[in-house]
């Protein structure tokens, strides 16, 4: 038997018209008039077509700017589209906020009252079910107080008891509903839950995955006011993090381009300095301030004279074999790391650490402890793990390279890179650090 | 889509009922603010002005105490009703951005807490004429309610044009504080109509305030009427206007909701 349909939306269209400065005056406005073009159009969603089954729990997800708030609040009545349609069977809550129209000035009692006919119950409604409202609310006390003596939380559990009273076949919800604590966050969505065991709908707008991992029944996710994908939770939410893992490899991308920019404007800024430095104390013959400009030169130099070895470039290569810094959890990971002998050195000693950037260390190893030897005419030296099991997260890696004893490096790069770990599917949902092999067994 | 509030009186009826409460509550008077207000403005422009205009009725009794008060109160009607309305959509923007109910009910409700302060204020005027012991023609207390109504109408059909287009420019609140005091002095309220020249007349009426004001003092006060095709075409002019003014909301509305 085939499910009736709550909502079904065809060919959806919405653009937003974004002026360059607001018009919000009669001035503005007439100056507008005669400027070419005062305004850019943003195209909110994109041919947008789906349907949403009765009783079902479907999640809306997508970065910010996706168009999935804008989504809600066509389904809500509170924009028009330009195109295509809505069909919505059931009363649908038009609210996308708790407790809209709340006044600080009016007692608990009229709040409710005032609260619940904007939600669109009726004064007989209100009166039935005011006394099991308050229950609810657990504000029986301080019902005929007035709400701006209310702590922020009392707020809350007024408005939430209200909306849940409101008694609606569907259920709109942006994620600003689920603000709060977490105690709270979790009643609201256990709240809801019980609404999908009656039979009702809910729709959850959010760009927590794990919200919608674990309460949702379908998903979908926009990208630029377009579906890029629509069903199955695991597929969608994969698709998501995907989605998002190439979106953060192309930003670091670009932070490096601008790191190296910046680190080579840096260097040729305190080149000129000394330069500017070395032609003052010139000038004004204080050879004491060149003999140390020049002895600090010196002494780096002696610097560079011991040192042995010098780590050039560390590459992070995954599956594809290709540097980058986003992987995901299993993946083949390989560290390679290139060095330069600059006095040959028979007993080197190269170390990776990596950390969590939460804190703790993952992993530490070193050539000696592994009774590796390091060949000096060499320049590459890699660590290669078949699958790195990294939970969903952060981690910073040490690259150092040592001679026979570890107390005097060569060569040292603490937090050279930051690496993040995404998870798929059901390792999404794990917590820790590391996915550790495991089953459950029963008796 | 089925109707999201079964019964729209309801909601508008707890909005204005709100409104009014919030209007008074923490002040040592409350409620008496709303008839204090009107007279004291009538107390002050009594005394500046009955020594300049004086007009009389035919029994030779003079009549500016009442023509003044009746003036008054319609205006601010009037001009409290449409100053509520203008503002309406964006005092409550809450209802607008966060909620769906028909934003004509936010109009509506903010118009009904200023016929409701009208109302009460007919107190006063009932209580002055009183004093004067001075009866109406029923024709003309019938005219005087029907011209209330249309005061209401005008204030509606404004705010549906006004509280929409006010989203999109917030200057026009300045604007139409203006206009409304060139209304009010556009109009005999402090000065009856036969003080200006006669050829000005016909051009002052064109304002509905002043025709309203001036044709429910002719009939309470002196019983003259106008004639009636005056007053099929004012009636005319008037269903035109809400009408547009509906057709003009609708247009608007769509994208109050963006612009806010």
């Amino acid at each position: 038997m085939k499910k009736p349909i709550a909502i079904k939306v065809n060919n959806l269209s919405k653009t937003f018209v974004i002026p360059h400065e607001k018009i919000t005056s009669l001035r503005s406005a007439a100056i507008t008039v005669f400027k070419k073009k005062g305004y850019e159009e943003f195209e909110a969603l994109d041919d947008v077509s789906f349907e949403i089954k009765k009783g079902e729990f479907f999640g809306i997800i997508g970065r910010n700017g996706s168009g999935k708030s804008t989504l809600l609040k066509i389904l809500a009545g509170i924009y028009t589209p330009d195109q295509g349609s809505v069909r919505v069977d059931g009363l649908i809550s038009p609210f996308l906020e708790l407790g809209i129209g709340f006044n600080p000035e009016l007692s608990g009692r009229d709040n409710i009252y005032l609260n619940a006919t904007v939600l669109g119950m009726s004064e007989k409604e209100v009166d039935e079910k005011f006394d099991e409202i308050v229950h609810f609310s657990e504000l029986g006390r301080f019902i005929d107080q007035k709400l701006k003596n209310y702590s922020s939380g009392m707020r809350v559990r007024l408005a939430f008891s209200v909306s849940i009273h409101a008694n609606r076949e569907i259920l709109l919800m942006d994620e600003v509903l689920a603000v709060g604590d977490n105690n709270f966050q979790s009643k609201c969505l256990e709240e809801f839950r019980k609404y999908k065991s009656m039979g009702r709908t809910v729709v959850l707008v959010t760009h927590d995955i794990n919200v919608v991992r674990r309460y949702c029944d379908r998903a979908m996710l926009l990208r630029q006011g377009k579906i890029v994908s629509i069903g199955d939770v695991n597929k969608v939410t994969d698709q998501y993090v995907f989605d998002n893992m190439s979106d953060e490899e192309k930003r670091l991308l670009e932070e490096e381009k601008y790191r190296v920019k910046k680190e080579a404007e840096e260097k040729a800024r305190r080149e000129r300095e000394d330069k500017i430095k070395l032609a003052k104390a010139k000038k004004e013959q204080l050879a004491l301030e060149k003999k140390k400009i020049e002895e600090e030169k010196k002494a780096k130099a002696e610097k560079e004279r011991n040192r042995f070895v010098e780590i050039t470039k560390v590459e992070f290569l995954g599956k594809e074999g290709r540097d980058k810094k986003v992987f995901e959890t299993g993946e083949k990971v390989s560290i390679k790391i290139k060095y330069k002998v600059i006095k040959p050195y028979k007993e080197l000693n190269f170390g990776v650490g990596l950390h969590a950037v939460s804190g703790g260390q993952i992993f530490g190893y070193n050539t000696q402890m592994d009774d590796i030897e390091v060949q000096d005419n060499k320049t590459e030296l890699t660590l290669a793990f078949d699958s790195l099991p990294l939970l969903e997260g952060e981690y910073f890696v040490n690259i150092a390279c040592w001679g026979a004893v570890e107390q005097s490096h060569y060569d040292f790069k603490p937090n050279y890179a930051t690496l993040k770990f995404f998870a798929k599917g059901r390792k999404g949902k794990y917590r820790g650090f590391v996915d550790i092999p495991h089953k459950w067994l029963d008796s | 889509m089925k109707k999201q509030h079964e019964n729209y009186q309801e909601l508008i009826w707890r909005l204005a009922k709100t409104d009014f409460k919030l209007r008074y509550q923490g002040s040592i008077l409350g409620y008496f603010w709303a008839l204090l207000k009107p007279m004291l403005t009538f107390t002050v422009l009594y005394f500046v002005f009955s020594s300049i205009f004086n007009p009389r009725n035919s029994d030779g009794v003079s009549t500016y105490s009442l023509e003044l008060l009746v003036g008054i109160l319609m205006y601010s009607f009037f001009a409290e009703g449409t100053g509520a309305g203008l503002s309406s959509l964006m005092s409550k923007a809450q209802l607008v951005t966060k909620i769906y109910v028909p934003r004509w009910t936010i109009i509506l409700a903010a118009t009904i807490n200023s016929a409701m302060i009208y109302s009460m204020n007919l107190l006063i005027i009932v209580a002055l004429f009183a004093i004067k012991g001075f009866l109406p023609e029923w024709q003309a207390v019938a005219l005087f309610f029907l011209f209330s109504f249309f005061i209401y109408i005008l204030i509606v059909s404004f705010s549906f044009i006004a509280a929409p287009l006010f989203v999109k420019f917030r200057d026009l609140s300045m604007i139409w504080e203006v206009l409304l005091m060139i209304i009010m002095y556009a109009s005999p309220i402090i000065y009856p109509l036969v003080t200006l020249p006669a050829k000005y007349h016909q051009l002052i009426l064109l304002n509905p305030v002043a025709f309203i004001v001036h044709f429910t003092k002719e009939s309470l006060i002196h019983a003259h009427y106008a004639d009636p095709s005056q007053y099929l075409i004012f009636i005319i002019m008037l269903i035109a206007f809400f009408v547009s003014s509906i057709f003009i909301y609708q247009k608007m509305i769509k994208r109050v909701a963006e612009n806010m």
